[in-house]
């Protein structure tokens, strides 16, 4: 039995070395991810380069290639989820993308064509939490944080945190205040994304 | 002259309330969320608050932006913001950063003698970054929850704790006590108005694109408010992120994921 001590520390050892390594190359592999999807976005919603909509296009692209759109949406919705039918569901679905995709090129926008560098990572909890600072001639730069998820395919981002504001956080708050005003109903939050939407179109 | 002739026990009086008020109100934890009993009346000023801005202060800005050089208006920052370096300092001592105090203490000296008055800020150049401290920032390092979510006529978002905050703010200034003891009242106003000018000229867009992309604008800039107050309370520093509550969720995921 003695002698199987020193095996079993070196097992141990051994695993907790390996899956560290593990963590470490996937934390590197997420910060990739970040750095070259965040100087695309920005780079695509240079102003000047294309129309508007050919703008949201692209970016719509990105977004439904680097973010988790279906479990944003159901966070935002946060425990109105549970209450929504499922044809409710699939309508917010829909709506929501639209109406993040526009928030998110006008709210970001505003760094087009910026660089994005990557400072640092950790993980928290299920997700890798990955530190960029946007960089701007002259001003002091712009710390964005990016909750990047890897479920069992690619990694994809969950929520962007603008000096300290997220996304996420002020989208669900949005549409709990609306769905409260409109007596708990998930109904009044898709009438108001509908009007939105079709105010866009 | 007693220089504390002029702080009347009204005044006193008012800010224990509010500091009592917001002190009894600290809640457990760091929730996500700000309550907003006074929703109906915050909505009111808040609309008429809109109402003011989109009539004066935002053409005021705009043109305030239009017709001075941006190296200008960065002066005239830049010199507020070193005004304000006692009051800072105040802070960064009550929360006993002794090295934000230091920061502070030498971006004074540096940008009232190099800088001129504080006209220019060569001290960010030498490394000596500006952190914004109030004392509602001072109190939520304390523990102290932001209580309920205020909207103040004309000055905009707020918590009981940090309007608490700014009436202790304004005995850390010694402009004040100058104005107050030579009837130059309005001095302070002045100031407050050319500051919150200047904060509005570098808002424009950003607050247009904010109304046009929001469903509720009311609940973003109340959620916004509150994220950015406990962001700069932690001073940006770990946890940077504000936490979700996903335990709930989670479950549900499991549930979503069988179904479909």
């Amino acid at each position: 039995m003695m002698r199987l001590r020193p095996f079993f520390l070196a097992l141990v050892l051994a695993t907790t070395f390996s899956i560290g390594a593990v963590a470490q190359k996937a934390q590197a592999d997420t910060e990739e991810f970040i750095a070259s999807l965040g100087d695309r976005a920005l780079q695509v919603l240079v102003v000047d380069s294309q129309s508007e909509t050919e703008r949201e296009d692209a970016f719509r692209e990105l977004l439904s290639e680097g973010f988790d759109l279906r479990l944003i949406g159901r966070y935002a919705l946060g425990r109105y989820w549970r209450r929504a039918t499922a044809e409710q569901r699939s309508e917010y679905a829909k709506l929501f993308e639209d109406f993040i995709v526009e928030t998110y090129v006008a709210r970001l926008g505003e760094y087009s064509g910026e660089t994005l560098s990557v400072v640092s990572s950790r993980p928290d909890d299920q997700d890798t939490i990955v530190t960029s600072e946007i960089v701007r001639e002259g001003r002091p730069p712009i710390r964005v944080d990016w909750r990047v998820r890897r479920g069992e395919g690619e990694p994809k981002i969950i929520d962007v945190v603008v000096e300290g504001v997220s996304m996420l956080l002020t989208q669900r708050d949005e549409f709990a205040s609306v769905i409260q005003r409109s007596g708990g109903n998930v109904e009044g939050l898709l009438a108001r994304l509908r009007e939105k939407s079709g105010a866009a179109e | 002259m007693n220089p504390f002739s002029r702080i009347s026990p009204g005044r006193v009086f008012a800010a224990t309330a509010l500091f009592a008020l917001a002190a009894c109100s600290t809640p457990g934890g760091e929730p996500t969320q700000i309550s907003d009993p006074l929703e109906p009346i915050n909505r009111y000023i808040f609309a008429a608050n809109l109402a003011v801005d989109t009539t004066i202060l935002e053409p005021v800005a705009t043109l305030y932006r239009d017709v001075v050089p941006d190296p200008a208006r960065d002066s005239v920052r830049n010199f507020l913001r070193n005004l304000e370096s006692p009051v800072v300092l105040a802070n960064d001592v009550l929360q006993r950063d002794m090295d934000a105090a230091g920061v502070t203490t030498k971006r004074f000296f540096v940008n009232t003698t190099l800088g001129i008055l504080g006209l220019f800020d060569p001290a960010t150049d030498m490394g000596l970054v500006r952190r914004d401290e109030d004392f509602g920032q001072t109190l939520g390092t304390y523990g102290v929850g932001p209580g309920v979510y205020l909207v103040l006529p004309i000055l905009g978002p707020s918590s009981l704790r940090d309007a608490a905050g700014n009436f202790v703010d304004y005995y850390f200034d010694p402009l004040n006590y100058y104005a107050d003891n030579t009837d130059r009242g309005h001095l302070t106003l002045l100031r407050a108005g050319i500051r919150g000018v200047d904060a509005r000229a570098r808002t424009i867009e950003t607050l247009d694109e904010i109304e046009r992309t929001s469903i509720d604008f009311y609940a973003t800039i109340r959620s916004l408010y509150h994220q950015r107050r406990q962001s700069d309370i932690r001073n940006g520093s770990a946890p940077s992120l504000p936490r979700l509550d996903l335990t709930g969720d989670a479950e549900e995921d499991r549930t979503a994921s069988l179904e479909n």
